[in-house]
């Protein structure tokens, strides 16, 4: 797959040229790095007081646990890559977490301390809807799995089929969720798309059809974005053209759906936002809690409660950006994060009963410029000594890392996901030192005489001289100095070239849009940079177009950005030792680009050159000074490259003409009954080719 | 018991490249006359899922050439419903979408290891990523949904290295485990099914060091030059007894035959007469001859 989708991104790299590696080098040169990928759904372990454990279930068709003190991945699973090892759900009962993989296609469990399997089966076809975990008289042994036409109940502990039963009218009725109240029976929620709703009980014995209701709601399009089930069985769903909030009691045999319309607690919907029902089921065997958010607005939740048919409001949370619950023990507790300021966000717990602050209990989130906004919490709830709650919080955020918190902001781990896809990457060459770049001084002017020359030689070696005593003075201070105050880390601040040139920086780019620099030493990432407006589908180029050897002018990286659909591009241009944006402005590029091709031609900043062609085959050169434009109008009678339309089967060569305009010099059709293009493969762009350098008489390199 | 059928082919019509020359039959049937005898009987086995084809040239019949021709008709379509062609390996029967699934079933063993330590990082590929199965806490498999056809079985883990497996499984859903072997793809070494896949060691990555040992320093040319001559000259005298008179005769004739023989010629004398000319010679001579009178006198 030329897609490396490649959840384990393994980078091990051998500095010194060996011909084998023994075992005791094993971590001196090299390092790893494992990732999971874009976390789907995540668990906490909550088995033992002092479990450390977080399962998540990723995008990339990883399942895996991490330990929550450290990060570290204790055990992954990777299925096939592409549909049929997606991981649909998750559910978590003590030592197990069922998954339900590939749209429906097969039931799998886990035991969580050990990391095996418990069992698998495969599940008959049907693409997949919803599952539950079924519960009775307080403990849960059963696991319902709703498919498009069918719903089946099976052990919890060996995966076999209790039973199995085919839906009524599944033609018409789109069956949507599956829920379990904890008192034997499973009730399937139908929808007819603005018409009504279909309710089959079934019994969790047999699979016999209790009871079959239709009610009637024309407002409702999709059950599991607009309704939850609260408290003892009552749906509730929020209609947003009516702005009010429906009710069904699904043990009731109701008609209708009571309606409660929001004015009449005081509230109103923002426009153009769908409201948005949260509501938490501790335990599988137990009914839902009877306290539910509801979010009007991007900024605005509610916590509501119902009590006796009757809605309370608890408390109006405005601005708030996530809000979640958590349970440990007997106590639920809600955690609602709200912004501080630009860059802060600060989380509180909340009684979920009475919706009072608990004390004590804040914590500072601080969103990273560089990085994306928030967007999941999961929040780990644990009772302290003196029976209060203190809690830990995994913060998901937009591109793709994963953060979490201890009180009262302290930053345990964060987990950079998006590198589990990295497209493209760059090794550049860090900053010279002082004494490198006064040795470099001497190269690549003409000589001048043989005084000048003499000179230029002393006055260089006294500056060697004076750099190399001060290197000793503070060597001598540091070993001076206690220990513990001597930093030893990698700072971006001094970081260069050391005496090989064996410590580079990667720029790595992700299928995300977030960039990395990554120090090849230590494998730390010293720069980060996500991207706003990276298309889901982006194919990306990353070009070095000025590297770090000329000194006044700061080194260049390109990325050309270009959106698979329709073909626009944009380019970011940053300096990769810093990961800043650079001082040039990048080239609007309102046409699609075709093609990309980087010249070796130089400017006068010694940048190359970066010709971009557009749909109607005009040239537009990157830094388009006039130095460049006047030598590219030298040099355009051999610049030449060739497009190839693959759904066209068609190749084609042009040659650039002076006023940055193309014209064709052959084409080639290979027809697509015929043969289809399935592949082009050029040259590769970051390819660096090392030829061998004979040194001539003035100091120069010839190169073969 | 292998199923025979016998096909009988006119010459000339299935097979034109065939002659029936007598002489070229084995001995069987020279009593055939070869001018009306020109048929060639092929036998056609079935066994073991294989279908073999054999010439023999033996009966000959007159005149009943339709109802052979209809013969042969009718065992050609007996044969090819009886005949079950081993998928080759790698050949994935895999074209229709309703056909049957089946799974593939084993268990894998580390010796010495508890199966909790390994099982979470291990995986089972079968024929690559194609299909991906996990194993259990007790180390046992089963890889669901796996059209027919033959398939390399492996258990991969960063640890332990385990023997991959092939399995057929035909159209009907009976499995065959068998040795992998890329070169001679049809040999048939029977495994057993469930699979039993035991680890056959941890993974070496690694090239060990190179060690000191005792044999370095023995093992080293210029010792055995200095060391094992200088044991042969001390301890063999110990070894031999050399008070016996017999081994004393014995050491003197190997020592006489060190010594150079009286009679022959010395080589540099002989040089010597050659290059310096006979004037030196007699002088030498005859200062020799001198000598030894004036020795004798006294």
């Amino acid at each position: 797959m030329a897609k490396l989708i490649l959840l384990l991104l393994k980078l091990c790299i051998l500095f010194f040229v060996v011909h084998a590696v023994f075992e005791d080098q094993v971590g001196k040169f090299d390092w790893r790095q494992q990732y999971v990928g874009k976390v789907r759904f995540s668990h906490f372990d909550t088995q033992m007081q002092s479990s450390k454990k977080v399962l998540v279930a990723t995008e990339s068709n990883v399942f895996a646990a991490l330990n929550t003190r450290t990060g570290e991945l204790l055990w992954r699973h990777a299925d096939k890559t592409g549909p049929e090892g997606n991981i649909d759900a998750l559910l978590h009962h003590a030592q197990d977490a069922v998954l339900v993989v590939g749209n429906g296609r097969m039931l799998r469990s886990w035991d969580v301390n050990i990391g095996g399997m418990n069992w698998e089966i495969l599940l008959d076809s049907g693409s997949f809807r919803s599952a539950c975990l079924v519960g009775q008289q307080g403990t849960v042994k059963h696991v319902a799995v709703l498919k498009k036409t069918v719903i089946s109940v099976h052990y919890l502990s060996n995966g076999h089929q209790k039973w199995i039963e085919n839906l009524p009218e599944s033609e018409i009725v789109d069956y949507q969720t599956v829920y379990s109240g904890g008192n034997g029976q499973v009730f399937v929620l139908g929808i007819v798309p603005h018409s009504h709703i279909t309710i089959v009980v079934y019994s969790m014995e047999d699979g016999e059809i209790i009871k079959q209701v239709s009610v009637e709601a024309p407002w409702l399009s999709n059950i599991p974005v607009s309704c939850v089930v609260v408290d003892q069985g009552m749906l509730m769903c929020v209609d947003s053209t009516t702005m009010s909030i429906n009710t069904l009691d699904l043990h009731q045999q109701q008609l209708q759906m009571t309606q409660i319309p929001l004015q009449s607690l005081g509230l109103e919907v923002d426009p153009d936002f769908h409201p948005y029902l949260v509501s938490h089921q501790p335990n599988p065997a137990q009914k839902p809690l009877s306290e539910f958010f509801l979010q009007l607005g991007p900024e605005r939740f509610l916590l509501l409660q119902l009590n006796n048919g009757q809605i309370v409001t608890l408390r109006d949370f405005k601005p708030a950006l996530l809000a979640s619950f958590a349970t440990t023990g007997e106590k639920t507790v809600a955690a609602v994060m709200s912004p501080k300021n630009k860059t802060a966000c600060s989380i509180n717990l909340f009684s979920a009963d009475t919706g009072r602050r608990l004390l004590d209990t804040t914590l500072i989130f601080t969103v990273d410029p560089n990085g994306g906004k928030p967007e999941r919490l999961h929040v780990q709830a644990f009772l302290k000594k003196d029976d209060s709650v203190g809690y830990r919080v995994m913060v998901q955020t937009e591109d793709h890392a994963v953060t979490f918190i201890q009180q009262p902001g302290r930053v345990m781990w964060t987990r950079e996901e998006a590198l589990s896809d990295v497209v493209t990457m760059e090794m550049v060459d860090l900053p010279l030192t002082g004494t490198q770049a006064e040795l470099e001084g001497e190269f690549g002017k003409k000589a001048d005489g043989l005084m000048s020359m003499v000179l230029k030689r002393l006055s260089s070696q006294l500056i060697m001289l004076q750099a190399w005593i001060a290197h000793l003075w503070k060597l001598f201070y540091d070993a001076r100095q206690p220990r513990n105050q001597v930093k030893n880390d990698i700072s971006i601040e001094n970081l260069s070239r050391d005496e090989f040139n064996l410590q580079k920086m990667m720029v790595m780019v992700t299928s995300s849009g977030k960039l990395f620099g990554i120090d090849s030493k230590t494998g730390g990432i010293l720069w980060k940079r996500y991207l706003d407006n990276v298309p889901s589908n982006a194919a990306f180029k990353l070009m070095v177009q000025r590297t770090t050897a000329h000194f006044p002018h700061p080194p260049q990286c390109t990325l050309l950005i270009k959106d698979k659909d329709t073909g626009l591009a944009t380019l970011h241009v940053f300096n990769p030792i810093f990961g800043r944006r650079s001082q040039v402005t990048p080239p609007a590029l309102p046409q699609p680009i075709l093609q990309s091709l980087m010249l070796p031609l130089m400017d006068q900043d010694y940048a190359k050159v970066l010709l971009l062609v557009d749909d109607q085959y005009k040239v537009s050169a990157f830094p388009s000074t006039k130095n460049v434009l006047q030598q590219l109008q030298e040099t355009a009678s051999s610049i030449f490259f060739f497009l190839v339309d693959s759904s066209r089967g068609r190749l084609s060569g042009y040659r650039l003409r002076m006023d940055l305009s193309t014209e064709q010099v052959w084409e080639v059709v290979i027809p697509t009954e015929v043969q289809k293009i399935v592949s082009v493969k050029g040259k590769r762009p970051n390819e660096h080719v090392h030829s061998q350098g004979r040194v001539m008489g003035d100091r120069s390199v010839l190169y073969k | 018991m292998p199923y025979t059928t016998v096909l009988s082919v006119l010459h000339g019509d299935a097979f034109p490249d065939v002659t029936s020359s007598p002489a070229e039959t084995t001995d069987v049937e020279r009593s055939v006359s070869p001018i009306t005898c020109h048929q060639i009987h092929v036998i056609a086995t079935f066994d073991k899922g294989r279908l073999s084809l054999t010439k023999t040239d033996n009966m000959c019949q007159r005149g009943s050439v339709p109802l052979l021709w209809f013969f042969m008709q009718a065992a050609l379509v007996l044969v090819s419903c009886f005949t079950d062609i081993e998928t080759g390996p790698g050949a994935v029967v895999s074209t229709q979408p309703n056909g049957d699934r089946f799974k593939i079933e084993g268990r894998a063993i580390v010796p010495g290891v508890k199966t909790q330590d390994w099982v979470s990082t291990a995986r089972v590929l079968v024929e690559g990523e194609e299909y991906v199965g996990f194993l259990r806490t007790d180390g046992s498999f089963a890889v669901n949904d796996i059209p027919s056809g033959s398939y390399v079985v492996e258990v991969v883990t960063p640890t332990y290295r385990f023997e991959p497996v092939r399995v057929d499984i035909t159209s009907k859903g009976k499995m065959r485990a068998r040795l992998v072997n890329y070169i001679k793809t049809s040999e048939v070494i029977r495994q057993p099914y469930p699979l039993q896949i035991r680890a056959s060691g941890p993974h070496s990555y690694f090239m060990k060091r190179e060690t000191w040992g005792w044999t370095d320093f023995l093992m080293n040319p210029m010792v055995m030059m200095m060391v094992l001559p200088l044991l042969i000259i001390v301890l063999l005298p110990k070894v031999v007894n050399t008070n016996d008179p017999e081994m004393r005769k014995e050491m003197e004739q190997s020592m006489n035959m060190l010594n150079p023989n009286p009679e022959l010629p010395d080589v540099s004398e002989l040089m010597t007469k050659l290059f310096s000319g006979s004037k030196g010679s007699s002088k030498a001579s005859s200062s020799s001859k001198g000598s030894r009178p004036a020795a004798k006198r006294r």
